[in-house]
């Protein structure tokens, strides 16, 4: 062991035959469970600096605030009287964003339980792949609940638009 | 303990930060399991997104008595959820950027942001004031109650007085 700082050849390859060996690899149930795992880390990562900058403006800009999670219903406004307005499908991508928001959150969560599983009690290791079914099938389970609760609103008028035409009704 | 690397699961660092990390990446997901789950619940589950607003995080964050509970909730949230994610991301790094100064630029950027978050959610979390003129501007200007519930749920429809006024 005389050069151990020397980096291996497989790092000195470049970013893409990383990317596609890594593919290659015939890894199994643990190799896509550890690849998904990870996708879904920095996903999260993502969104969370996104949600605590957005979250600053509660405090130091609170009309930006509204403005901006208005958009999340769709809702365009305080730009320009020709621009605001309600768009449907800005309403709709928002909400399956939100659903795999959840679904990456929920699959990093249940996932990441059976890793510190496997750390802290080695012979579970034996059953890993019996565990990444278990992960599976509660991860599914709850999604469909999930998935019936986020989406069905879209199938309804939203409320600010109820209550739009009930005081313009009047 | 046995650390056989055909085990196909991670192992245990052998000391230093990285063995501090090692414990701090598994208690901080084991905690925002319930944290960051339990957050989506009550925001995505219990409440419709549509209904977030200033208001709603008003009723929150400067609830009478219960208000440091959401706070203390969101301040733990967002510190582990920050190192968690960040740590992770640096960890992710590592095995694509082997060159020493590559690393220290990279791994500076990343405790950068961290802190750099921290102190921007942490600011708004134990700083904000709820703004009764501003809910009440907003609650004029659009005709209607600021914090709305689900339409499915008729039980928290606003009082007609409310209503009334803001017309």
């Amino acid at each position: 062991m005389a050069d151990t700082t020397r980096v291996p050849k497989y790092y000195v390859r470049g970013f893409r035959e990383r990317i596609t060996e890594g593919l290659r690899y015939g890894g199994g149930v643990g190799q896509w469970s550890w690849l998904v795992h990870r996708i879904t880390g920095i996903g999260i990562l993502l969104f969370l600096i996104i949600h605590i900058i957005d979250t600053f403006f509660v405090v130091a800009f609170p009309a930006l605030y509204d403005h901006t999670v208005a958009i999340y219903g769709g809702i365009i406004s305080g730009i320009d009287p020709s621009v605001n307005g309600y768009y449907w499908p800005l309403r709709w991508a928002f909400r399956l964003g939100e659903l795999g928001l959840i679904a990456c959150v929920l699959f990093h969560a249940i996932n990441g339980v059976r890793i510190v599983l496997f750390d802290f009690w080695p012979k579970a290791v034996n059953y890993q792949k019996q565990l990444f079914r278990v992960v599976q099938i509660t991860f599914w389970v709850i999604m469909l609940l999930v998935t019936i609760r986020v989406v069905s609103p879209l199938f309804s008028v939203p409320e600010h638009q109820q209550n739009v035409k009930a005081s313009a009704g009047k | 303990m046995s650390t056989r690397s055909g085990a196909g699961r991670r192992v245990r660092p052998a000391g230093g930060f990285e063995l501090f990390a090692w414990y701090a990446m598994r208690v901080s997901g084991l905690l925002l399991v319930f944290l960051a789950l339990g957050h989506l619940f009550i925001t995505h589950i219990v409440f419709n997104v549509e209904s977030i607003n200033y208001a709603f995080v008003a009723n929150r964050w400067a609830a009478p008595k219960v208000g440091f509970i959401w706070r203390l909730w969101d301040l733990v949230m967002i510190s582990l959820a920050v190192f968690h994610g960040f740590n992770g991301l640096r960890q992710v790094l590592d095995e694509y950027i082997t060159g020493s100064g590559k690393r220290v630029v990279v791994h500076t950027l990343i405790w950068s942001c961290m802190w750099a978050l921290l102190a921007i959610g942490g600011y708004a979390i134990l700083m904000f004031q709820r703004d009764d003129k501003y809910i009440k501007e907003w609650e004029l200007e659009h005709g209607r109650p600021a914090t709305a519930a689900r339409p499915a749920d008729s039980a928290s429809q606003p009082p007609a007085a409310l209503v009334d006024r803001a017309r």
